[in-house]
């Protein structure tokens, strides 16, 4: 399901954002603040614990799609899947959202010229994990092929 | 959510959000509760209760918005990185007119500047009106408390 190109982009400091659904069908929309694949079908994701409609969508075990997008190539995936376990984020959680904060800000001030401390503005108070059984992916970079599905294939 | 009450902040005291200097994101749900989310270019005011976006590549979201009108769009402010989620209803697609024109200049000097000339292409632009408003609150808002 998650091939090795797809974990490198995932895992890397690329624009993570999150889309999650209510029991009403409301959809909503966030931030990740750091990926992990854990296996060829499942990942843990970093959410801000300031997302509050994120974080009821998830705890009721709700439908997640995740797209992951290169800084400067726009090569973009999309994950979709199920969250199926909320838990505290460990140490190693934090080390990972320490990097993923510190890369995906240098990228954006490196890409647009904005100063970095003016980037790291948008950096969230504090994160849990999520683990997401991936069922989907796709690609989204711009262009013809945009939404194609790219596994299960 | 309602629709009559005034917006609590004014889609013109974050006008700076609407100026596509840093891309947006849209979540959409399908009909069985499905959510896809993507980037958008540039969200564009049209009044103080209705934004338009340029639709170029996301049929999905088309197709999700033609089964499930709520869509939720976070933008962010060029000048603090202050991000803004609003909760919005599909009202209408235009093909034509002055707002598809503003939307079709603003896609071709994206693509231009991007090096995606022939690959964005404005399609339709489409219409929502905005229901609800909140800043998002990232750590140096609790450190301003």
């Amino acid at each position: 399901m998650i091939t090795a190109e797809t974990a490198e982009l995932v895992e890397s400091p690329c624009s993570l954002i999150v889309g999650t659904v209510d029991a009403t069908g409301l959809p909503d929309a966030s931030r990740a603040w750091g990926v992990e694949v854990i296996d060829d079908g499942h990942v843990r994701l970093l959410l801000s614990t300031q997302a509050e409609v994120t974080r009821r969508n998830v705890e009721r075990g709700g439908r997640v799609a995740v797209t992951a997008t290169h800084f400067f190539t726009f090569e973009s995936v999309q994950l979709k899947g199920v969250a199926i376990r909320i838990e505290e984020a460990t140490p190693a959680d934090r080390i990972r959202f320490d990097h993923y904060c510190s890369g995906a800000a240098a990228a954006i001030a490196e890409s647009d010229g904005t100063p970095l401390e003016r980037v790291m503005r948008f950096v969230t108070a504090g994160i849990y994990a999520c683990t997401m059984t991936v069922e989907a992916v796709f690609d989204q970079t711009p262009g013809r092929s945009a939404g194609a599905q790219l596994a299960p294939s | 959510m309602t629709t009559d009450d005034p917006l609590p902040i004014a889609l013109s005291e974050i006008s700076a959000c609407f100026e596509g200097l840093i891309p947006a994101e849209i979540a959409t749900a399908s009909a069985d509760g499905v959510p896809n989310v993507t980037h958008l270019s540039r969200v564009h005011m049209v009044d103080d209760e209705r934004v338009a976006l340029s639709n170029q590549f996301f049929s999905k979201t088309m197709r999700n918005l033609a089964e499930n009108p709520h869509a939720c769009v976070v933008v962010v402010d060029p000048l603090n990185y202050d991000s803004y989620r609003m909760m919005l209803v599909y009202e209408r697609t235009e093909r034509r007119g002055p707002i598809f024109e503003r939307l079709r200049r603003d896609v071709d000097a994206i693509a231009a500047l991007t090096g995606m000339a022939g690959v964005f292409k404005l399609r339709s632009a489409d219409i929502y009106r905005v229901v609800e408003v909140e800043q998002v609150l990232a750590a140096v808002h609790v450190a301003e408390q």
